[in-house]
Formats: C-alpha cells, structure tokens, sequence
C-alpha cells in the first residue's frame, strides 16, 4: 500500500535536482529537454505578446486621464464655477467613455492571452504523460522499474506542476520584456528625469532579490527537505494508525507531531522571513520609485526644480502622465515576483521527469530489444494437439551486465511436467520471462513447438500461455473484470469452473457483493493465499493455453492453501506442457522431472520471512 | 470496499457547502484570537498607506500645479515627507503583514494536523475507513491547501470591504455623487465574489480530484501489473484508459482554470469601468464648483490603486470550490474524535480491574453478535466464550467465519451489536482506551514499523522502557545479535515500512515490540503465517516462555499453533 506514497529517498532526490539546478545557473526550458514543441512556444510567447499589449493600452487610458484632468487647472486656477460647457459635458463623457472601451479591450485581450497559455500548456501536459506512457511500453515487462507509486506521482503531479510554469509563468517572462521598456520610454518622451528613476530603482530589484533570494534559496531547499520528511512522517504515522491504537502510543504520536509540525513552522517562518524580504525590497522600490516621482512632478510644477525633461516646463498633465505611468513599470516585475515559485516547482518536475525518461530507457536497454511492449509482428500459427514442445539450444541471456543464464540446453516434451529448481538467484524467474518473451537471448535460440520464439509475434504467442506468477496483481475493479482479462467472453459457467479448478469458490461466495466485489489498491481485501487462488483461476480461464508456467506457486502459503493451489495447477495442466519453478518440498516430493538450475550468483535464502 | 471510501468521501463532501469554511475559520478565530486579530489589522497597513500614497502624490502634484501657476507659496515639505513616510509604511506593513498571517495559520495548520491524527486515530482498526494511499495523501495535501482559508479568503475579505467602504467615505465627504466611483469598484468585486460563491462549481472540483485519483490509481496498476497485463492482455487498454484520466483532467481543469482566469480579469475591469465613471463623475464635478481640482485627483487615485486591495478577493474566491472541499473533508476528519474524545473522557468509566484469582474470566463473550455496515448477514450471532486466567486458547474455523471479528471485538477496535465483550469483568466499551492498551496486546501477521529508529519503534509499546530492558525484549526476538551488528545499534534507523529489515526480520522486530508489555490478555492473530513449520514452532516456544500467566486468544488454522493451546472454540461450530 505504501508503494503509492512519495518516499523519503524520492523526496531528497527532488531536493538534490533543485541543489544541481541552483548550481548551474539560469536552466531554462530549452536545456531540459525541449518539453515545447515550436507551434506551443509560439503559442505562449504570442500570449505574453497579447498581454503585454493589453498592458500597453494603460498608456494611452494615462494619457486620456491626464489630458482631461489638465483641462480643468485654467478653469480651477480662476477660482471661480466655470460655464458647464468650458471643456464640455461632451468631451467628459467621450473621454470617460474612451477609457472605459479600452478598458474593456484590456480584458477582452487578457482573457485571450490566458486561454491561448492555459490551452497551450494543457497540450504539453497531455503530451508528457503519453511520452511517459510511450517510454514505459517500450520497457520490458521484466525490466526493473523504480516503485509503481513513483511513476504514479510523475505522471500525476510532476506533470501537473508544470502547468502554472507554462500557462502563468511564461507569458509573465514576456511581459516583463516588454512592458517596463515600454513604459520606460513613453515617460523618457517627456521627462529623461522620471525615466532615469525608474531606470535607477527597476533594474536594481533583480540584484536586490537575486543577493536576498540566493540564501533565500538555501534554506528553503532545506524546507522542502523538511516538508516532504513531516509529510512523510504523518503519512507513516497514519498508515500505522491502527499498531500505535493497540499499543496506546497515539497520545505520545500526537505530541511527536506536534512537534515536527512547530519545528516546521518555525524553520518555514526563517525561510519565510528572508523570501519575504525579496518581495519588500520590490515594493520598496517601487513605493519609493512612485514618491520619487511624485515629489519630482510637484517640484517641478511649483518651478523649485527645473531640469529633468527635455525642452520647456513640466506641464500638469505631462506630470499626472507620469505619476499614472509609475505603478505600471513596476506591475510586471511583481508579478514576475510572484510567479517565480511555479518556475522552479517547474523546472524541478520537468528535471524530475527528463530523469525517469532516462532510468526507464535504461531499463529498456538492460533487457535488449524485449518485446517492444505494445507492438506486434512476426508470425502467428496455429499449433496441432493440446502440449508443446519447448526445445533450448545453448541459451545465454544477460542480466544488467551479468550472465544469468549460460549455454542453457533442454528440452521439454509436449505434456511433460516439469519442476525448475535451484536457489534464489539461479535463473528460474528468468526462464519463466525468457519463456513468456519478456527476455530475448543473447545467443541462442527457443523452439517452441518447433518455432523459433524469437519469429513469434509475442502478444499472440502470450496469449497461449498461461503464467501464474509469485505475486499475481490484481488491479482495480471488480473481481469478474480481474478474471475475464483472460477470456473476455467466457460465459458465467466456465468462470464458475475456473473458480472451482483453483478452489476459490468459497472464497467468492463469501465476499459481499461475491463476483462483482470491487478490489483495491494490491488486491485490497484478498488475503496473498487468495489473491493467488483467483490469479489460479484467472490462469485457468485460458482453457487453450499450450503451456503453463508458475513462478513459486506456493511461496508463503500454508500447507492447506498451497495444497489447494497445486491441485489446481496440476488438473489445469492435465494434458499441457507445464513448467514449475520452486522450492516447495511437497512439489519436489511428486515423480516429475527436475531440471536444476546452476546458480550464477549465490545468495542466501532468507531464513523466517515469507 | 470501494464502497467504504465512497460513503467517507460522500460524509465529507457530498454537500458543497462552506459550511467547512465557516467551521474552520472559528477554530481558527478560537484557537488563537490574539493573532487571527493581530493579522487582519496588520493588514489594513500596506492596504491603507499603499492608497493614501497615491491619493497624497495625487493631491501634491495638483495642488503643486495650481500654486506654480498662480505663483502662490506653498508648504511642500510636509506633503513630500508624508508621501515618503507612506511610501516606507506601505513596505513595512507587507512584511510584518505577511510574517504576521503566515505564522498565524501554520500555528493553526499544525494544530489541524494533530485533531485530524486523533481523530483519525479514535477509529483505526474499525475497519470503517479505508485507509488507502491515496487518502491519505489527499489528507495531508488537503491541510496544506487550508492555508487559504485564512489567507486568500478571510484575510482579503475583510480588508476588501473596510478599505474600498473607506474609500467611498472619504469621497462621499469630499462631495457624495463621487463616491459612486469606488462604490461601483467594491460592487463589481463583491458581485464576482458572489457570483464565484453561488456556482462556485464543487462539481468540477470534484471530477478534477476523481481524474487525478483515477490518473494515479490507473499509473500504479499498470506499472505494478505489467507483468500480468503483458500476459493476459491489456497492456494497450490500460495505458488508453490513462490518457482517458488525463482527458478528463484536462476539461476540469479548463472550466476551473478558465473561471480563475475570467473571474479575475472580470473583477479587474469592473475597477477600471469604477475608474472611467470616477473619471467622469470627478471632472463633472470640478466643471460644476463642488470639488477641487487637488481632491478629485486625490480620488481619482485612490480609485486607481484600489484593484490593488480587491484583486486578492477574486483570485481567492476562485478557489473556493477547491478550498471549500478540502475543509469539509478536513472538517469531517475530525468530528469523529470529538465524538469519541467526549466519550473517553466520561468519568463513570470504571477503572479496568485486576483479574481477580475466584474464576472471574479474563475475557468473556456474553451472546455477542456483529455485523459489519452494509453486510448482508452478521459475522458473528450469538456468541459467547471465556478465557480464564492463564488460559490458552485458540479459536479456529475456516477462512470467513469471523475470527479476525472476534479478535477485533476483544481487543476493543470493533464494538458488538449486541451482547457484550468482557474484559475482567468491565464491558470493554467502557474501560478507558489508555487502561484498555496497557491490559491488552495483540501480535498480528504484519506488524507496522515506523519510520523512526529501532528504540523508538520498540517504545511504542512502552515509553518508559530502559535500554536494557529494549535488549531484553530484542533477544526474546532473537533480533539482538542483528541490531548489535548495526554500528548505530538501536540508533539505527528504519526505512519507510520497516525497509532494511527483512520481511522475517520485521516480524520479529513486531514480536519484541510485544515482549516490551505486560498484559493480561495476549491476542495472537494468525501470529505464525507464512512461516514454516519450524520457525512457527520457535516463535511459539519464544511466547509462551515470555507470556507468564497472561491468558492467550490465539487466531490460528495450522496445527503447530493449535497443539499448543489448552482447549479450541470452533466458531463453525455455531
């Protein structure tokens, strides 16, 4: 169950990928695999242009305000109620009305703009899962995978965070190319003074927060360490719930979280405190860049300051212009501020992601050109008679580098039931999955039946076996479904008879809802003994099978449930071709024959556990 | 069993009420006021001097304008100071705002976590709640997400309405149709809040969390199943069925994504449509004589800069259907252990007796009958039993019968419909949970090992345990010479779910678990499976030379746990 969960070695490594990524400077996209394709890219940089331009158009709502506002000093300055129409109810009303309709262009434009960037980076999304999926067909069944929740979690959540980085973060990177500059030079048109504050305070920020951000950074690289650890923990505690219920140790847990969870919060407030310090140098700058233009503007128009535009005197409206303009030179860069989160949660999820890509193409080539998972080819034949010959001449197959299975010779007559045996680490799993095409052999060749293994096009060559392995998975859903996979049009009698060969029927007749029980996560609900008598049964469906292979059928069973399940097998495997792999005496003590596997690698068997 | 986690999820979550929300934020009001109050006024800092800046600078520039024209002097001094001092203000109280909020809602956070581990804790075993992967971790995740209770909905709401109605105030003072400028500002928020509130969507929510669940639980069946896919078929439906999630992940998340996205731009135009109507209604104004130039600058500003405060409103409010599920789950977590906690605290609770030597039994069934939620027929009908002091023994009867029930209604994790289980003679529904532990201990298959070290693992049954006394139990488990070999000793730490041990090893590690207490009652749940017949027998050998005089309730179906028993009640029999 707990194979699902984010463990802590996973959580150190997304900390390590965000160590690696602070040490070689400015990752962007492009380094890290080119998750984008042109057309996407495209499409994110035209929704930062849209944006920009909508955020462009303040310019000219500044000067509409501006304009209007200024026409009314003659009027003030004479102190006295000017004629209605002095500057015109008209020209109020158009230029109100003239604000408001490129108001409502700006929204027009930004919705665009966030559409085109979400629509965009949920394409890209939708991609990396199917590149994961392609990656993971293209791995050998048998290949070592790292743990079914890990890949879980990446085709969950790390794809999902690289969401925000996309449709938010990067049109947020255009603005902040555009639009300070923009701003920057409308106000430069009239005063060199006000640009050059903007100019001193705008550019300073980014020193400002990257000297504060880089020890921000490494203390929270320490916090999400210290995150995923109480989370962790809590989850570990949960799971356990039940044990520390038993032993009376709940209280005791309660304090234990309690106090990871003060220790947490006070080492996220120290990161917190210094993060936050970025976000106030920001606003530092831009309060003061605004006082700075303000005072500048006032001095000016009272002629206490004469330089810092270009020709003549300030005006009042220029100077209202330039006071609107202010706060929008700063808007980008805190927004930027704001948004830079998603890029490392991002870049970290697509690091993460690139690393899985490698590992399971690493796993592809432990087991060369395995059946490339999904895709079919070669021949299909129809086999004579009811067993099948199984002939190995001079059979290698390496390993991750180290031979497993060298210059294997036998041959195994249609019908013949055969025991495989030889200590842990002899090659039996091995056999089974070169058997079932999950291996190809690295010199030498398998006849089945008289065919080369290797002509076969393995998915119709599977589908003539029958395998029931050592720790049978049963997936989600109802148990009927877990068992037609095998046969899905068999008809409720010959699933009954199924049941009855692998001496489950009992065993659904008690569940509650009997065939149609749903089971969960590993075969919630079915204890190893019964998950292994329906994957007998699921086994037994496929009536047409030639050959049938178990993998150590009856490993930590009891004597009465692995009784059971050998009976099963054995009137399964009447008049087919059966191979056996096992330790289990009770097995070995019946008059089959024994092939005995040599032992490459030795390891000691385990002494009490299952 | 889906069925358990449909009726969970349905309890915490089927209404989409804020009702959650509201329950959250008292707790969090009750669980610290000081500071809950403390963050909101903080607040009103930045909020307010961010305004008054511009509004200032808006004033000075104008006022600077008329007197340079009209050649008239003018105090510039105080008004330039009063722009910087806001300017400082306004940098200031983000900060202290923002350690201030924040620490007050981790506070809170971690005091969540700790009701939702008690309460989670009161039921455990019960067989109720299922306790899968998945969530477990939509619990954790759930409580992060909670922060935005207080921070993005409380917090912005609150500043929202006293700043933007301050604003129409203070320009209704200054000549009253102008307030209609910052009131059409707070409308339109108030009516995207509303509007966000009213069809706030759970629906979606939901389908985006059942995607993201079918995503994972889809990834993991076929990654753990590959090999039984490949075999039997289904490799290629399996991975389409995982395209599927993302699909319909992919529409949730558009309408929950687009709304964020509309509901924000919508509240941002309603304050630039309030800045045109200001706009006009100011100049009307000064056109007619009923208010100066300076101050209708000054309010045009503040009008300005009021997206500022309301913005927050909307991009939190958008989430609320997010939000609101996560505290009605989390909300509904912890019901249960105010429940149960009231019952555990009821002082007529009798202290659990010493088992008395005149024959009282330890343990006794008297007529007891089970039926789980939901099952057709009771497990368990009319049962009863003792174990006497000192007694072996051993329940047996095929795979179902409910022996596994009768070992959770002993140890007091399942409560009997009918009839009574008692402990000592105390109905063991009312003993208390602490007293219950310390008189009973069960040894199952698997025992759960924590992520901590050895000598915490151990403790668990029994804080108070010396080193020495860890050793001792260690070497009843036969574990001592292994853990010795450790450089850290009992130091050394455990992966998650007992990784670096063996299987056999972990199980041992269970077992001296259990030789750290002192029972009177030893529940001993198929203890031996999956062990061979000679390590069952030295397992055995090793209990029942540490058990003493505890009576024993075995759970077993081989015979190597069943000759060691003194008498066997067949529950088949009935």
């Amino acid at each position: 169950m707990h194979k699902a969960l984010p463990t802590e070695p996973e959580g150190l490594a997304a900390t390590r990928a965000q160590n690696r990524k602070g040490s070689s400077d400015p990752v962007d996209v492009k380094t890290t695999g080119e998750p984008l394709l042109p057309t996407e890219r495209k499409a994110l940089r035209r929704a930062g242009h849209i944006l920009s331009f909508a955020d462009i158009l303040w310019i000219a709502q500044a000067a509409i305000v501006a304009a209007l506002v200024s026409a009314f000093v003659p009027a003030a300055l004479t102190d006295a109620p000017s004629a209605f129409d002095e500057p015109g109810i008209m020209i109020i009303v158009a230029a109100a009305g003239g604000f408001f309709a490129l108001a409502f262009l700006r929204l027009r434009l930004t919705l665009r703009s966030q559409k085109m960037a979400l629509k965009a980076a949920q394409s890209v999304k939708s991609r990396l899962r199917g590149k994961l999926l392609d990656a993971f067909s293209a791995t050998s069944p048998a290949a070592h995978l790292p743990a079914s929740g890990e890949i879980a979690a990446h085709m969950g959540e790390q794809i999902d965070a690289v969401g925000p980085y996309l449709s938010n973060f990067f049109p947020q990177k255009v603005r902040l190319s555009i639009v300070p500059l923009a701003i920057l030079i409308a106000m430069g048109c009239i005063s060199w003074l006000a640009a050059l504050i903007l100019l001193m305070t705008g550019p300073i920020i980014p020193v400002f927060m990257a000297l504060i951000g880089l020890r921000a950074k490494s203390a929270s690289l320490a916090q999400q360490h210290e995150l995923t650890r109480m989370s962790g923990m809590v989850m570990d505690r949960l799971r356990g719930l039940e044990t520390l219920r038993l032993f009376g140790a709940v209280e005791s847990s309660r304090q234990e979280i309690e106090a990871v969870g003060t220790q947490f919060r006070k080492g996220t407030m120290k990161v917190l405190r210094i993060a936050f310090l970025s976000s106030t140098v920001l606003e530092l700058f831009s309060a003061l860049g605004i006082a700075f233009i303000a005072v500048f503007v006032g001095f000016s128009l009272l002629g206490d300051v004469s330089t810092g535009i270009w020709v003549g005197e300030l005006t009042f409206g220029a100077g209202l212009f330039l006071l609107l303009l202010a706060p929008e030179f700063y808007a980008p860069l805190r927004a930027y501020a704001a948004a830079y989160h998603e890029r490392s949660s991002g870049l970290a999820a697509l690091e993460s992601l690139q690393g899985l890509d490698q590992r399971l193409c690493g796993a592809a080539e432990v087991t060369p050109h395995s059946g490339k998972g999904r895709t079919t080819g070669g021949q299909t034949v129809s086999f004579a008679g009811s067993g099948l010959s199984i002939e190995m001449e001079d059979v290698s197959v390496r390993l991750g580098g180290h031979p497993v299975l060298e210059q294997t010779c036998d041959t195994i007559v249609a019908g013949e039931k055969v025991l495989l045996v030889g200590q842990s680490g002899a090659g039996k799993t091995t056999l089974i999955d070169l058997l079932l095409g999950f291996h190809r052999p690295e010199s030498g060749r398998v006849l089945v039946g008289g065919l080369d293994l290797e002509t076969l096009d393995k998915d119709w060559w599977r589908g003539h076996v029958a395998w029931l392995g050592q720790a049978p998975v049963l997936a989600h859903g109802s148990l009927r479904s877990n068992l037609l996979v095998a046969r899905p049009n068999a008809s409720e009698a010959e699933v009954l008879a199924a049941l009855d060969l692998a001496g489950a029927r009992a065993l659904v007749a008690r569940l509650p809802r009997g065939l149609d029980t749903r089971i969960g996560e590993n075969g919630f609900g079915l204890s190893i003994g019964e998950q292994r008598r329906v994957a007998l049964a699921r086994a037994a469906l496929r009536r047409d099978a030639l050959l049938i292979l178990a993998d150590e059928p009856t490993a930590g069973l009891d004597r009465e449930t692995a009784d059971l399940v050998i009976d099963g097998l054995l009137s399964l495997a009447r008049d087919k071709t059966l191979l056996i792999a096992t330790h289990d005496e009770a097995l070995l003590a019946r008059n089959f024959r024994q092939i005995k596997m040599r032992s490459g690698t030795t390891k000691a068997p385990e002494d009490i556990s299952a | 069993m889906r069925d358990r986690v449909r009726t969970m999820a349905a309890e915490a979550s089927s209404t989409s009420s804020i009702q959650g929300l509201r329950t959250l934020l008292f707790w969090q009001m009750k669980f610290h006021p000081r500071a809950f109050v403390a963050g909101i006024l903080i607040s009103f800092v930045p909020a307010v001097a961010g305004l008054a800046l511009l509004g200032v600078a808006g004033w000075f520039i104008t006022a600077t304008a008329l007197a340079g024209v009209a050649a008239v002097a003018m105090n510039v001094f105080t008004p330039s100071a009063v722009i910087r001092g806001l300017a400082l203000a306004r940098t200031g109280g983000r900060y202290g705002e923002r350690l201030i909020t924040h620490d007050a809602t981790f506070r809170f956070l971690t005091d969540l976590r700790c009701r939702i581990f008690s309460a989670q804790a009161q039921s455990a075993g019960d067989g109720r709640v299922w306790r899968s992967a998945g969530l477990l971790g939509r619990l954790t995740s759930d409580i992060a997400a909670l922060d935005g209770v207080y921070l993005r909905l409380a917090v912005p709401t609150v500043i929202a309405v006293f700043v933007g109605l301050g604003v129409a105030v203070f320009s209704f003072w200054q000549t009253p149709v102008v307030a209609l400028g910052p009131f059409l500002a707070l409308i339109s928020t108030a009516t995207v809040a509303t509007v966000l509130v009213r069809r706030r969507r759970t629906k979606f929510a939901r389908r985006q969390e059942v995607a993201q669940e079918a995503l994972r639980v889809r990834t993991v069946d076929l990654v753990a199943g590959r090999r039984d896919l490949a075999v039997y078929g289904g490799l290629a439906v399996r991975a389409d069925a995982i395209l599927q999630a993302d699909k319909r992940l992919q529409e949730a998340e558009a309408v929950l994504n687009g709304k964020t996205a509309t509901a924000v731009a919508v509240a941002g135009f309603g304050a630039q449509a309030a800045v045109a109507f200001t706009l006009g209604l100011a100049c009307w104004q000064v056109a007619q004589g009923l208010l100066s130039l300076p101050m209708a600058t000054a309010v045009l500003l503040l009008v300005l800069g009021l997206p500022d405060v309301l913005n927050g409103v909307a991009s939190g409010y958008a989430r609320i259907g997010t939000i609101s599920r996560a505290a009605n789950r989390a909300v509904a977590g912890t019901a249960r252990a105010a429940k149960s906690a009231a019952l555990m605290k009821d002082p007529k609770r009798p202290a659990v007796r010493a088992p008395s030597p005149q024959g009282t039994p330890v343990l006794a069934f008297r007529h007891v009958t089970f039926r789980y939620p939901g099952a057709e027929r009771a497990v368990l009908a009319d049962v009863s039993l003792d174990v006497q002091p000192g007694e072996w023994l051993c329940i047996v009867g095929p795979s179902g019968c409910g022996k596994t029930t009768v070992s959770a209604l002993a140890s007091g994790l399942l409560s009997a419909d009918d009839g009574e289980v008692l402990l000592n003679g105390s109905p063991v529904d009312l003993i208390a949970e602490g007293a219950l532990r310390s008189r009973i201990t069960v040894i199952g298959q698997r025992p759960a090992l924590f992520h901590d070290t050895i000598a915490a693992n151990l403790r668990i049954a029994n804080p108070d345990a010396s080193e020495a006394d860890l050793w001792q139990a260690l070497q009843a488990a036969s574990l001592d010479e292994r853990i010795a070999r450790q450089d850290t000793g009992l130091e050394t730490i455990l992966g998650e779910g007992g990784l670096g041990l063996s299987g056999g090893e972990q199980r041992r590690l269970g077992l001296a678990r259990a030789y750290l207490t002192r029972p009177d009652l030893f529940i001993l749940d198929e203890m031996t499976e999956g062990l061979d017949h000679d390590t069952a027998q030295l397992v055995l050998q090793r209990f029942a030379a540490f058990r003493g005089d505890a009576a024993v309730l075995m759970i077993a179906h081989k015979s190597v746990d069943i000759d060691w028993a003194h008498r066997t009640f067949d529950l088949s029999q009935l």
